[in-house]
């Protein structure tokens, strides 16, 4: 039970980061692929009607957190206090930016948004990557199960930790890379013209960066938390995570170089999934790794709710899964053709 | 701690506050969408079309500042709540996440096809878009009330060894009578809002001169939707809601009255100042028995006052609590007024044509949202000192690694950024309006 809610929260984790990494590695972009204001409005018509359908698995991520682990839910929300806030008012100027910027037709109040939408997408893209590097390398958890974390402290990622060190803030450039990677992919399969071509040439040059990158992160991984990999390799999930890692840089290679742009933007999402399921099962089940003492880590086992609340809602979730696979197959028919240049009437006068 | 405590309180009920302004406008919006639509499918008459494009613009901005002020809630009670989190998370944690996969997942997934693709999904498929948009909002606030329910009245639950909460009883807990009467009463409100705002955009284009026809139409369905939801508010939602706080929580009762000593034919105040130093109501007017017969039935049942607590299970703050229940409960009965008058006009055929009582409904569309607002501070009020009633005082569930300064940083920062986004809100507004229902919609947009 306790393994199926695991697996549930990676899930549930992998698709946040899949569909909304695609959303802040666009936005990013808007200014390096869209030079003209009519590119930059197909950016974000690209992102389109459904950011916010993606912003809710961190919603449903974080409820379903509450219900099945609810001493991680508290101490890592409350232990990332003032991070975490950042991330929310990020995440709220992010929105905010989208629906608000194609109202007008004025330059200004364009310019104005889309500079804030492209800030507020790199901030995230940094504060979910330093969040990823806090989870991969612990938090400085207490006897009592609680922590608090300064924003640095001396950088080492060992001892008294601070959110950023030389670990956490190299991963938090790769997943920074990585979301870039990704959402140029993503521009390439939904946009035509010259902003699909900047997208194609922005891909190739980070999915080069994003590979750089991950051989620097593994070596940094492995040297900070080695049990990580040790358990990777032992483990069945691990193997897939890892087929899923390689299989996807081989299907970016293949597709970027032929410009397969479906199978570009699918091998990508193939390529963070891997990432992610390898990192859950070489973390298993330690969902909060304590850098004082390992025996302080924050188990799955010893933090799960009540069984007999985690199998009543073993009953609704995966109905819940199913009905969004429903909404998933109806809007997805009428939204996945590409963006055309021309279109751009979000303001309707 | 002290600090953490008050600090997160004021952030809670400041962020909780806000937030709100806007989902009770969409719920209270949704059903004019859906039923504008389904005319113009019926009639086919261009200005049924029209104002369902135009309410559906407006729906779509305020869902999108409900979403982006909405997200910061949940995970409140991980950031500031934490002691509580733990505490009950296996059960709230169950309608939390349930609101999100089921209710959060529907909308958001529909909102964009509900007001920028007509023309894409056909009147058919767009039509199925607005019900699912119009039930994920419904069943979000489900969820979100039965969540509060379980504070307010906790059902369902067991103790486990380690003192904290464990589902106990699924049906019990996602069925807590006290959450569908709060339901019902929170929603037949937001409907309130709704049918307030719709007159009022009515009524301002009625006095303007401009677009008359979803003028007429504005007001003849948000008037008339305005009385009856006005009623089901005051009655039985209401009046129920006000008996099961008798019937549990006394004490809350004693404080929405400013009732100090208890008695048989308990007076109602209509209005009055608590003092609760001296423990009585300064400059009180009342209606003696009323009190008695609106929780218990009859006039001579005894209604117990604080005096019959020990002081540490009073509310904490009397007067707020008072003057909460007092302004809900007041504006409430005038809206019946108000709505009863516009009806009125409305057989007599003349609606549209008395000056002042359009804008009576042009200048009434704020005060549902002080109601609604009072109407949630007395029910969170009159909870306090509980976190979970009776099991859980609010002071134990305070993040403890959280410092008040901390707080009353990102409490600042909360007031900032929300200030910014009011104003961006009413200008955006304030524009679609301008532009009115005749003009052009966003048939076709750039999402595609």
């Amino acid at each position: 039970m306790i393994e199926t809610w695991y697996v549930i929260l990676t899930l549930m984790l992998i698709l946040f980061v899949v569909l909304e990494g695609f959303d802040i590695g666009a936005g990013m972009l808007q200014y390096l692929v869209g030079k003209t204001e009519a590119e930059r409005r197909m950016v974000i018509a690209a992102i389109g009607p459904l950011w916010s359908w993606h912003e809710v698995w961190l919603i449903g991520f974080g409820g379903t957190l509450l219900v099945a682990f609810p001493a991680i839910f508290a101490a890592s929300f409350s232990g990332f206090y003032l991070a975490f806030f950042l991330l929310l008012w990020a995440i709220l100027l992010r929105g905010v930016s989208i629906e608000v910027s194609g109202h007008l037709a004025d330059p200004l109040w364009r310019t104005a948004w889309h500079t804030l939408f492209v800030g507020a997408n790199g901030l995230l893209a940094i504060l979910i990557g330093a969040a990823l590097g806090n989870v991969l390398r612990g938090v400085p958890v207490g006897a009592d199960g609680k922590f608090a974390l300064a924003f640095f402290t001396d950088f080492s990622p060992a001892g008294k930790v601070g959110i950023l060190d030389w670990y956490t803030v190299s991963v938090a450039v790769f997943v920074l890379a990585t979301f870039a990677a990704h959402g140029a992919s993503g521009l390439v399969r939904r946009t035509d013209g010259p902003v699909n071509e900047r997208s194609y040439r922005v891909a190739g040059r980070l999915w080069i960066a994003v590979f750089l990158l991950l051989i620097v992160v593994s070596i940094e991984t492995w040297h900070v938390r080695p049990e990580l990999f040790a358990n990777m390799i032992v483990r069945p999930w691990g193997w897939l995570g890892l087929a899923c890692v390689f299989g996807g840089l081989i299907g970016i290679l293949v597709a970027w170089r032929r410009k397969f742009e479906g199978a570009l933007l699918l091998s990508s999402g193939v390529f963070i999934t891997g990432l992610m399921i390898a990192g859950s099962a070489g973390a298993f089940p330690i969902m909060l790794h304590s850098t004082l003492r390992p025996e302080f880590s924050l188990s799955a086992y010893q933090n799960a709710g009540g069984s007999y609340g985690l199998g009543i809602a073993l009953v609704w979730w995966p109905l819940a899964f199913i009905f969004s696979i429903g909404y998933f197959i109806f809007v997805y028919r009428y939204y996945s053709s590409k963006v055309k240049p021309a279109q751009d009437t979000q303001n309707p006068y | 701690m002290e600090d953490t405590l008050f600090w997160s309180r004021l952030q809670f009920a400041f962020t909780i506050s806000y937030h709100y302004l806007f989902p009770q406008l969409t719920m209270g919006l949704a059903g004019f969408i859906v039923f504008f639509q389904w005319r113009y499918l019926r009639t086919k008459l261009e200005t049924y079309h029209a104002a369902a494009r135009f309410w559906s613009r407006i729906f779509g901005i305020t869902f999108a500042v409900g979403v982006v002020t909405g997200i910061p809630m949940e995970f409140q009670f991980g950031t500031n709540w934490a002691a509580f989190s733990k505490f009950s998370g296996n059960l709230i944690g169950q309608t939390l996440a349930m609101e999100g996969v089921y209710a959060f997942f529907l909308e958001s997934a529909l909102v964009g096809a509900m007001v920028w693709g007509e023309k894409r999904l056909g009147p058919r498929n767009h039509f199925l878009a607005t019900i699912g948009v119009a039930i994920g909002s419904w069943v979000s606030g489900y969820f979100i009330l039965i969540t509060n329910a379980f504070m307010q009245h906790p059902t369902g639950y067991s103790v486990a060894p380690d003192g904290s909460l464990q589902l106990a009883n699924f049906a019990a807990f996602l069925l807590n009578p006290w959450g569908l009467m709060m339901f019902l009463h929170n929603q037949c409100a937001a409907v309130v809002t709704g049918s307030f705002v719709v007159a009022a955009v009515g009524a301002f284009f009625a006095l303007r001169g401009k677009y008359t026809e979803p003028a007429s139409v504005f007001l003849k369905t948000g008037t008339l939707a305005g009385l009856i939801s006005c009623f089901l508010v005051a009655f039985p939602t209401g009046d129920r809601q006000a008996k099961m706080v008798a019937q549990s929580q006394p004490a809350a009762l004693a404080g929405m009255e400013g009732r100090f000593r208890s008695g048989t034919n308990a007076e109602l105040n209509i209005i009055g100042q608590p003092d609760e130093k001296l423990r009585q109501i300064d400059n009180a007017l009342y209606v003696p028995g009323a009190l008695s017969i609106l929780a218990f039935g009859y006039d001579n049942a005894s209604v117990l006052g604080l005096d019959a607590f020990p002081k540490d299970e009073w509310p904490p703050n009397i007067e707020l609590l008072f003057y909460s229940f007092h302004i809900m409960a007041g504006l409430g009965t005038l809206f019946i007024l108000l709505m009863a008058i516009a009806n009125f006009q409305r057989w007599r055929g003349r609606l549209e044509t008395s000056r002042g009582l359009l804008w009576a409904l042009m200048l009434a569309f704020p005060f549902p949202y002080i109601a609604t607002t009072a109407g949630w501070m007395t029910a969170e009020l009159g909870r306090q000192p509980w976190l979970v009633f009776k099991l859980y005082r609010t002071s134990q569930g305070v993040s403890e690694v959280v410092n008040g300064g901390n707080v009353l940083f990102t409490l600042i920062g909360f007031c900032g950024l929300y200030f910014v986004l009011g104003v961006l809100y009413l200008f955006l507004i304030g524009r679609e309006i301008g532009h009115g229902p005749g003009s052009a919609g966003p048939l076709e947009v750039a999402h595609d």
